[in-house]
């Protein structure tokens, strides 16, 4: 596939008619590039992450199998893909009606908007394309040299982690880089020192240096993924991966934690802009059809082109700076901000707590907003961060898990300690909550087993002296 | 080419390692069979994600309208903005299910198994696909002109008719100089087998008896299905008396009464005789029972049959002794006694599921 194919005429039209009617509204934008592709190939996309070239890896395969049984099967359907990069990339699929390609390229540029303007993407890199294209150079050298299995094993316990990154981070670095933990040398020159050990020498390693971290963690910390990258006993290799895995972690970071904001903002737009003459009168029934499907929420389910969309409405008749919230905002702070009795009660209560479910209790509006929040609250994920390190004994690492009322899934939980386990090299813990009840979640040797701490004051005493914090 | 055909590729190929790893337990497990369609079989394999921290679902959550939110999230990470989805693009927490064609199953299998292939015996000659464009003719599409063959021709005929001027070599082609390359179809033996399970579904069968019977025919037809082109599978019950029913009624028929054994080799036998012809089949009877039958003579009867008329009629004749709490296993100890020389005969006793992988090892092992 390549990318920079020329648009069809009628296509091309829309674009510039859509690109100024764009700005015209006030939206600000990189160049906004339009490629066409067949379904299954924007499925391939789509399964990349919206990229055209990623490195090899089955989870990959799997996500466009999924996807593209979707397709075959009239379940699912993909409309278009934009990429945060400068030029923004998007892309259409050609078996649209030219209706659904305005629709959509009216919401491009919404995203597109969103991207360049929104404070949490300030930081992502821009020029991600190119450098997904390397990372998957980098990876493909290293599979050429050390085998695809080898390599696959690796990248594979890295992905189970690529969660673990701290959303906040590289917001804080770039408003004040001076407090930036020092990045070591760049990325690119140890990728290049990483490469070079490997093809150059057939030598021993040299024995992995202990995790000695003096003083130099910055614990406690989200960041775990940096953590390991920085002190977890690794070859070049491996820490290059990590490094690459991490970097795109944080690249994706910001659009887990304003899905509904993003959302939201384009379907605000393309609404408007189509709406405001850009459609002709023959179009406006296709359009609502095709508008209220993209938006249509059942009960239970939160969709963020629906309660965004809602948001920004309420927002402009409760008389807001649309353009200062998009800036400012996430997810969480905006739903925060803006979410009162009177919009709880008509937007948030008929998904939430629909009429007619026979609940003992119907919640307050509070409780509507709160569960709101809980659910996108940390990107929807569970919030873990590194405690501490045990410096004197085994160097063996705590993790606590915030809880916030849901569990964890204990066996997923334990099978990902063990991934870190195995990076790590020494025992890990996790403390959280199950069953309403503190527990620790152990890992050591390859073996997982959950302690039940509340009540034994042995096993609460000793976790106590483990919890040796040394920030 | 696009490079996720390679990701895909090679998804498929760990899924492949993952079904092999487990075959032994889909081996001994009816949970493949519901799965089967015409070509493929779906399997659920739930372990293949990989592990991250997430959300459990506990009843003790707080705050009542909590549990409303669900898991809305959408596809987390992967995509840059993606969307507009109508409804239903939400992933959610499926268990995967992958699709592995029975072929391929059946590849596995003899792998697992260590089966040989079978040496089909069928003279049953059909036309097969094979065919090459060996063959010129007069007329035909221009695609398919052969120029050697027209420019010979037209220049045989220039000479033959003094136009040949050497000074001015010209050869002009008429219709009737034009040669046409011609499929000719080679005939390709094409092998047909039947295969004929015959079960005793008398009071003394029970439901896990049928289970087991029901496993191990799945994986005798994935197997001779991917032996032979044309597989046709007879289904007979018979209790007192037989009758051919369908496949679902052969799995969960629930008769009472009495065994004669002998009703169905009779009734096996004649279809053997009517529709199924040795000359054009490769005939593979398979028949279970607990062992019990209703009387020494009707076993009598059921050996003379399979030594004078069924054994010389077809590959193997399979017996198969499933143990029931109320069956003597007698009939497998006559069956042995009289006939244990004969080559075209396998009996195998099957205690319980774990005893499936053996049965069809046996009973397949010999290639024949």
């Amino acid at each position: 596939m390549r990318l920079k194919s020329e648009l069809p005429p009628e296509l091309k039209y829309q674009a510039v008619v859509t690109e100024a009617a764009a700005r015209e509204a006030g939206l600000d934008f990189f160049d906004v590039v339009f490629e066409v592709l067949d379904a299954s190939d924007v499925n391939g996309v789509a399964a990349y992450g919206g990229f055209p070239v990623r490195y090899p890896s089955w989870r990959f395969g799997m996500e466009y199998e999924r996807l593209e049984k979707g397709r075959e099967w009239g379940l699912s359907k993909i409309y278009e893909l934009v990429i945060n990069n400068d030029p923004t990339y998007a892309y259409l699929v050609r078996s649209n009606s030219l209706l659904e390609q305005k629709l959509v390229m009216a919401h491009v540029y919404g995203h597109a908007d969103f991207f360049r303007h929104n404070v949490w993407f300030a930081p992502t890199n821009r020029k991600m394309l190119d450098t997904m294209g390397e990372h998957a150079v980098r990876i493909r050298r290293y599979i050429d040299l050390l085998g695809q299995e080898t390599v696959e094993e690796f990248l594979d316990i890295v992905l189970s982690l690529d969660t673990l990154v701290d959303p906040y981070l590289p917001l804080r670095e770039h408003s004040h880089p001076a407090e930036t933990r020092s990045v070591h040398t760049s990325a690119s020159e140890r990728a290049r020192r990483a490469l070079d050990a490997l093809s150059l020498s057939t030598v021993p390693e040299e024995p992995p240096p202990e995790p000695s971290l003096g003083s130099r963690a910055d614990l406690p910390t989200y960041d775990v993924l940096g953590f390991l990258s920085e002190f977890a006993p690794l070859d070049g290799w491996q820490r290059d991966i990590l490094e690459i895995v991490r970097a795109e972690a944080y690249y994706f970071a910001p659009q887990r934690m304003t899905k509904i904001m993003n959302e939201g903002w384009a379907s605000f737009w393309h609404s408007r802009l189509l709406t405001g003459g850009i459609l002709d009168d023959s179009e406006i029934l296709d359009f609502a059809d095709c508008h209220s499907g993209a938006t249509s929420c059942p009960p239970g389910q939160l969709n963020p082109y629906k309660i965004g969309l809602e948001l920004y409405r309420y927002a402009e008749a409760t008389g807001e700076d649309l353009f200062q919230l998009r800036r400012v905002h996430n997810d969480v702070s905006l739903t925060h901000k803006l979410v009162d009795e009177s919009f709880a009660e008509r937007v948030l209560r008929p998904i939430l707590a629909p009429a007619g479910q026979g609940q003992e209790e119907e919640p307050d509006w509070r409780e509507l907003k709160a569960a709101t929040l809980r659910n996108i609250s940390w990107g929807g994920l569970p919030q873990i961060e590194l405690q501490a390190v045990d410096l004197e004994g085994e160097g063996e690492l705590t993790l606590v898990h915030h809880h916030d009322g849901r569990d964890l899934k204990v066996g997923a939980a334990q099978a990902t300690l063990l991934q870190i386990e195995r990076i790590w090299k020494r025992p890990v813990r996790l403390r959280t909550t199950l069953d309403e009840r503190d527990s620790w979640i152990l890992v050591r040797d390859g073996a997982g087993s959950v302690v039940d701490i509340q009540g034994s004051d042995e096993a609460g005493g000793a976790s106590d002296e483990n919890l040796r914090n040394t920030a | 080419m696009f490079r996720i055909e390679s990701d895909r590729a090679r998804f498929r190929e760990i899924v492949r390692g993952r079904v092999r790893r487990d075959l032994k337990k889909y081996l001994s497990s009816g949970e493949l069979i519901g799965r089967a369609g015409n070509r493929v079989v779906s399997i659920p394999l739930p372990q293949i994600e990989l592990p991250r921290f997430r959300f459990g679902q506990n009843p003790s959550g707080k705050g009542g309208a909590g549990e409303g939110g669900g898991e809305g999230q959408g596809n987390g990470e992967g995509s840059a903005g993606e969307g507009l989805g109508s409804a239903g693009e939400e992933p959610g927490r499926h268990i995967l299910e992958v699709e592995v064609e029975l072929e391929e199953l059946a590849e596995m299998l003899g792998e697992e198994l260590e089966l040989p292939n079978i040496e089909p015996r069928g003279s049953k000659e059909i036309e097969g696909d094979g065919g090459r464009y060996s063959g010129i003719r007069r007329h035909g599409p221009d695609s398919l002109r052969h120029f050697r063959r027209s420019y010979r021709n037209a220049l045989r005929r220039t000479i033959a008719s003094g136009l040949w001027d050497p000074e001015a070599p010209r050869v002009v082609p008429e219709r009737d100089d034009f040669r046409f390359r011609m499929r000719k179809t080679s005939p390709k033996p094409d092998a047909s087998a039947v295969v004929f399970h015959m079960m005793d579904v008398s009071g003394s069968m029970g439901r896990e008896q049928k289970e087991i019977v029901r496993i191990k025919a799945f994986w005798i037809d994935t197997w001779l299905r991917s032996q032979y082109k044309n597989l046709e599978v007879v289904y007979i019950v018979h209790d007192a008396a037989a009758r051919t029913v369908d496949q679902e009624t052969f799995f969960h028929l629930r008769e009472s009464g009495g065994t004669k054994i002998s009703s169905a080799f009779e009734l096996c036998l004649s279809m053997i005789q009517g529709k199924y012809r040795p000359e054009d089949w490769n005939i593979y009877p398979f028949h279970y029972s607990d062992g019990d039958n209703w009387s020494a003579r009707d076993t009598e009867l059921c050996i003379s049959m399979l030594r004078d008329e069924i054994l010389p009629r077809v590959n193997q004749f399979c017996y198969g002794q499933v143990k029931s709490a109320h069956g003597s296993g007698q009939f497998k100890k006559d069956l042995d006694a009289a006939l244990g020389e004969e080559e075209a005969l396998v009996t195998a006793g099957i205690n319980d599921r774990e005893g499936i992988p053996d049965a069809i090892r046996a009973f397949l092992g010999r290639g024949r």
